[in-house]
């Protein structure tokens, strides 16, 4: 079984969470740029974790066998500092780096003037640099946010086959769904989704155009979320081919747009050691029961 | 490929021309080297102009392109080889035989006529050489121009034009007339010219006429079979692409003429086979002269330009049987990266070669700082002395990649620039952090020449240290022990 997480803060995470990622399959992810918790106060300290997602963060990566890549951008709560915004003219020498997958995470925190200013201009670096666009929504208003959201990526011109929309739940899939974009779920030990619900929103949906991550950060998260999500889709019923699809070959599908994926296996590391999805699930008779 | 690859008839003395240029369109090739003299075209025949007819139509059907040359052994002194030569005391006969293969590139309508300078007699001065070749050569452009006809001298070992830069040397004192050019045989390369096959071509540049192709050793003269010898043939390849060659390259292998159809066989393979493999660094080098013309023309292009290299070149490792993942000695794109750093030399001024490479260092990400780095090594082995701003800002960069503990970067900071410029305590640091995070000190250049008493203490210290914790010692560390002294020669 093959993991591409496409949404996963490493920055914030140990050298035992690389080897417990490699371990559950995990052979590529995405980390977007967001918040650090604590405020930032000026443009050199973005710089600094831009180019730490890009240098440092890649390395280590692939110290465990992990194709790393990152999405750069503002993000939507630090876009109401005014001594962050200037961070937007920095953007595009970032925009064309080696590995630079998406703008992102943009959005909206608080849907304040200043994010929308924030989010619509690097809508439009998107559109100039041909790169997708990695959307957060509002953990307060979440529907709202999401409509709004949805308003301003119609209004920029972006294909919305280049747009995620990320953190959703029952309540703003369907939305997402039908605006044509991708629908990204995020899942977490107590908020945003669970395994359970999220196989069910699979069952509902479809697995086209769905992104699963585990969105694992600074806080109360776990980044075997993906694997998780996986086997509770084989338990459920779902075939391997079907989580391929959404755990590899959807991120593939949709960060491959921007033309920067880097997916041939890290030399020293042998691309056949995936762990096998069949004997998955500690080899519990439930999946053989539930393959049958 | 861009240019006719062609086979030299002196390679097939054991065949009639007819069969030989058969045999060799049969394989792919569409030109020829064709050497005057025994046994295929003897240029003093009486029927010369019916035998220069025939060959012309047959040329024509084939669609082969031909040079002369015209290095026949015993052509004109049954008695001693390549006599009488231009730097002879007495040399009317040469002068008369390269005026009449003239007329023969004439009739045939020939890309050029190749020749060579000759072995200086042993109790001739150097300057009576040299006069001597002048004056016969600028009688012989004199009668090749009026003929339209190009001529290309060639430098070979042990003559007194052994080097491209004693052909272009030659052509100064003729007084630059355009029609003499020079012809280059990449296997003598590696036997005399000081910066190898690739340096000697770049020098030809648009004087390049005619090539001759074959593999060689650097300690002997011989013209050996593809894969004998250490030519870089997928370099020397790239590098004529990169030039804009156009002209008639010829396998030259005049002492296998007993294997001559198998070798027309195996040689067009290995330049087909050669060619694919410079394709990284052709693209390498058309992404350098597309990048140095937009920073020449815009320098606010310049970080940028620097960035798209990785899009454009890929990830491949420049070594990688040696080093599979690239960190030892760069990645295609490191290495393009340091050329391209190598190529603003010459369009900024040193004050601002310095802001470059800081501007691109600290914008960079890894890949982009790997690559500043090998360029200041580029930069380095280039100039011996490099500008001071430019020496002080890469001091500044290479001492901030060695605070690093990324292998790549770190590996990037102990090349020929830090050999050249490191102090003595942070250059032993760096190789002792080497050594600490696993790295090949393959990695480091001039390690023979700067080892000292002390790195081999602190050395010895680590190992101690390694010991005592009841952990292996890195077999590089014995590298380190046994410093050689600074009258120590290198191998």
């Amino acid at each position: 079984m093959r993991i591409f997480d496409p949404h996963i803060h490493m920055t914030s995470r140990t050298t035992n969470d690389y080897e417990a990622l490699y371990a559950s399959g995990v052979r590529a992810l995405v980390e977007p740029a967001f918040w650090l918790g604590q405020p930032r106060t000026n443009v050199g300290s973005f710089t600094d974790y831009f180019d730490s997602l890009l240098g440092w963060e890649r390395f280590r990566a692939a110290q465990f066998g992990i194709r790393h890549h990152a999405t750069i951008a503002l993000n939507p709560k630090e876009a109401n500092d005014p001594r962050c915004v200037p961070v937007l003219d920095e953007l595009p020498r970032y925009l064309v780096k080696e590995g630079v997958v998406a703008v992102g995470e943009i959005g909206y925190d608080s849907m304040t003037p200043a994010e929308d200013e924030a989010f619509s201009r690097q809508l439009e670096l998107a559109l100039e640099f041909s790169l997708p666009a990695m959307v957060h929504t509002p953990h307060r208003e979440k529907l709202a946010g999401t409509h709004r959201t949805l308003d301003v990526v119609r209004e920029s011109g972006i294909a919305p086959g280049m747009v995620v929309v990320d953190h959703l739940n029952e309540t703003n899939a369907e939305i997402v769904k039908d605006a044509g974009a991708w629908m990204g779920f995020s899942i977490y030990p107590d908020t945003k989704m669970d395994e359970q619900r999220m196989v069910a929103i699979l069952q509902r949906y479809g697995t086209e155009r769905v992104l699963v991550n585990s969105a694992a950060d600074w806080g109360r998260s776990d980044p075997l979320k993906t694997s998780s999500t996986a086997n509770a889709m084989l338990a459920a019923g779902f075939t391997a081919d079907d989580v391929d699809r959404v755990f590899w070959l959807n991120p593939v599908e949709f960060y491959g747009q921007s033309g920067q994926l880097i997916l041939d296996p890290i030399p020293g590391f042998d691309a056949a050691d995936l762990p096998d999805a069949g004997a998955g699930f500690e080899g519990n008779s439930v999946l053989r029961g539930a393959r049958a | 490929m861009p240019f006719s690859l062609g086979y030299g008839t002196n390679g097939f003395a054991d065949h009639p021309l007819p069969v030989a240029l058969t045999l060799l369109a049969e394989q792919g090739y569409d030109a020829v080297a064709l050497t005057l003299g025994h046994p295929h075209l003897d240029p003093f025949a009486d029927d010369l102009d019916v035998q220069l007819r025939e060959l012309r139509s047959r040329l024509d059907d084939l669609g082969f392109r031909i040079v002369i040359e015209t290095g026949t052994r015993f052509l004109l002194d049954p008695r001693h080889k390549h006599r009488p030569a231009l730097v002879d005391e007495e040399a009317a006969a040469r002068v008369d035989f390269l005026r009449h293969a003239v007329d023969i590139a004439a009739a045939l309508q020939a890309e050029c006529v190749s020749f060579f300078s000759g072995i200086l007699p042993s109790d001739t001065a150097p300057e009576t050489g040299w006069q001597r070749l002048t004056s016969r050569v600028a009688d012989i452009v004199d009668y090749a121009g009026r003929k339209n006809v190009l001529l290309a001298v060639e430098p070979e070992p042990g003559m007194l034009v052994q080097t491209v830069a004693d052909a272009l040397r030659l052509r100064d004192q003729v007084g630059r007339p355009d029609n003499l050019r020079i012809t280059v045989d990449i296997g003598h390369c590696v036997v005399v010219e000081p910066s190898g096959v690739r340096g000697a071509l770049l020098q030809a540049g648009p004087l390049l006429a005619n090539v001759q192709l074959d593999d060689m050793r650097s300690h002997a003269h011989e013209h050996l079979p593809f894969g004998e010898g250490i030519v870089d043939l997928p370099l020397a390849l790239a590098t004529l692409a990169e030039i804009g060659y156009r002209g008639v390259a010829a396998v030259e292998l005049p002492r296998h003429s007993h294997d001559a159809p198998g070798l027309a066989v195996r040689s067009i393979q290995a330049l087909r086979t050669g060619w694919e493999a410079s394709g990284s660094m052709r693209e390498a080098s058309g992404w350098l002269t597309q990048s140095t013309t937009a920073v020449a023309a815009d320098p606010g292009t310049l970080t940028t330009v620097f960035a798209t290299a990785g899009r454009r070149l890929g990830r491949n490792p420049l070594r990688p049987e040696a080093d599979p993942s690239g960190v030892l000695f760069g990645t295609t794109t490191d290495h393009a990266r340091g050329r391209f750093i190598g190529s603003l030399a010459g369009l900024l001024s040193p004050d601002d070669l310095a802001d470059a490479l800081l501007a691109l260092y600290g914008g960079g990400d890894s890949a982009e700082r790997r690559g500043v780095l090998r360029g200041l090594g580029d930069l380095a082995s280039s100039a011996p002395n490099l500008p001071d701003a430019v020496v002080s800002v890469g001091l500044r960069v290479t001492t901030e990649a060695l605070r690093t503990n990324e292998s790549g970067i770190v590996a990037a900071a102990v090349g020929p620039f830090a050999a050249a410029h490191l102090d003595q305590h942070n250059w032993r640091h760096a190789v002792l952090k080497l050594v600490f995070m696993g790295i090949s000190l393959s990695a480091v250049a001039g390690l023979r020449e700067r080892a000292d008493a002390e790195l081999a203490r602190m050395a010895g210290d680590f190992a101690a240290e390694r010991r005592a914790a009841g952990r292996s010692v890195p077999e590089d560390v014995q590298l380190l022990l046994q410093p050689s002294s600074s009258s120590h020669t290198s191998s």
